[in-house]
């Protein structure tokens, strides 16, 4: 669980990786490690590599079924970073709305 | 996704009174969080909650320059750092001014953990209980 955030941000920073995630999710169902390697022309090796930063990072979930490795994608994570986000936004936005009040109720201007 | 929140404000007064709302101690108590503050370089600030158990906010002034400021933002007893930036711009009518809150992807860790977990408790309420310290009047919703 130790950097957590840390890890998500990295997962997401590479777009490629973005595009295998959002491939999971548009998918719906989980994929094979085969299929996202010829959906994305890219190395099954390269492809696993991707897989194993996003399951560090909690988005994807792996499945041994026979001797295939399915992915599917888990949104949890990324939910939780947007609470952070909206926390801070509510926070400046309710901030500076003070501040608006402030200056139009204090002697200046 | 990204790591950093903007925000821009257009408000209607000089620069110079924007200026002094952000950056005078007796000013940002008086519509952000009690402050011990110094517009210099190198002054390590606090902010306070007005709740006791409420974490106070710590950090260092990097840059204080008519109309840039720029602070990093620790919650206290927390490892964690992030920065805040202000820059100011004259307009016609008045100041734009411009926010940029970023390094929020550094709450990692068990911090992140513990503080994701308290949420919706301990340091929410806090900043609600600031909103409405500051906002008698006006209904929020």
């Amino acid at each position: 669980m130790h950097d957590k955030i840390t890890q998500l941000f990295k997962a997401i920073a590479d777009p490629t990786r973005r595009e295998i995630f959002h491939a999971l999710v548009i998918a719906s169902s989980a994929l094979s490690i085969t299929q996202i390697a010829n959906q994305f022309d890219i190395s099954r090796q390269g492809v696993t590599k991707h897989i194993k930063t996003l399951e560090g990072a909690g988005l994807i979930h792996l499945k041994n079924q026979g001797r295939e490795r399915f992915c599917s994608a888990n949104a949890k994570p990324l939910q939780d970073l947007n609470k952070w986000l909206k926390f801070y936004e509510q926070f400046w936005d309710n901030s500076l709305d003070n501040l608006d009040t402030y200056l139009n109720s204090s002697k200046h201007g | 996704m990204r790591d950093t929140i903007i925000k821009e404000k257009v408000l209607n007064h000089p620069i110079d009174s924007v200026w002094n709302a952000i950056t005078n101690a007796n000013e940002i108590s008086n519509w952000f969080l009690e402050a011990d503050f110094k517009a210099e370089v190198g002054y390590h600030y606090t902010f306070n909650s007005k709740e006791d158990e409420c974490s106070a906010i710590i950090g260092e002034v990097k840059s204080a320059s008519p109309y840039t400021l720029i602070y990093t933002w620790i919650v206290k007893d927390t490892p964690i750092e992030t920065t805040v930036k202000w820059i100011l711009e004259p307009t016609n009518k008045g100041t734009k001014l411009y926010l940029e809150h970023s390094g929020i992807a550094n709450y990692s860790g068990d911090t992140a953990i513990a503080m994701f977990e308290s949420f919706n408790g301990g340091w929410d309420n806090c900043i609600n209980g600031l909103i409405h310290y500051l906002k008698p009047q006006v209904n929020a919703r």
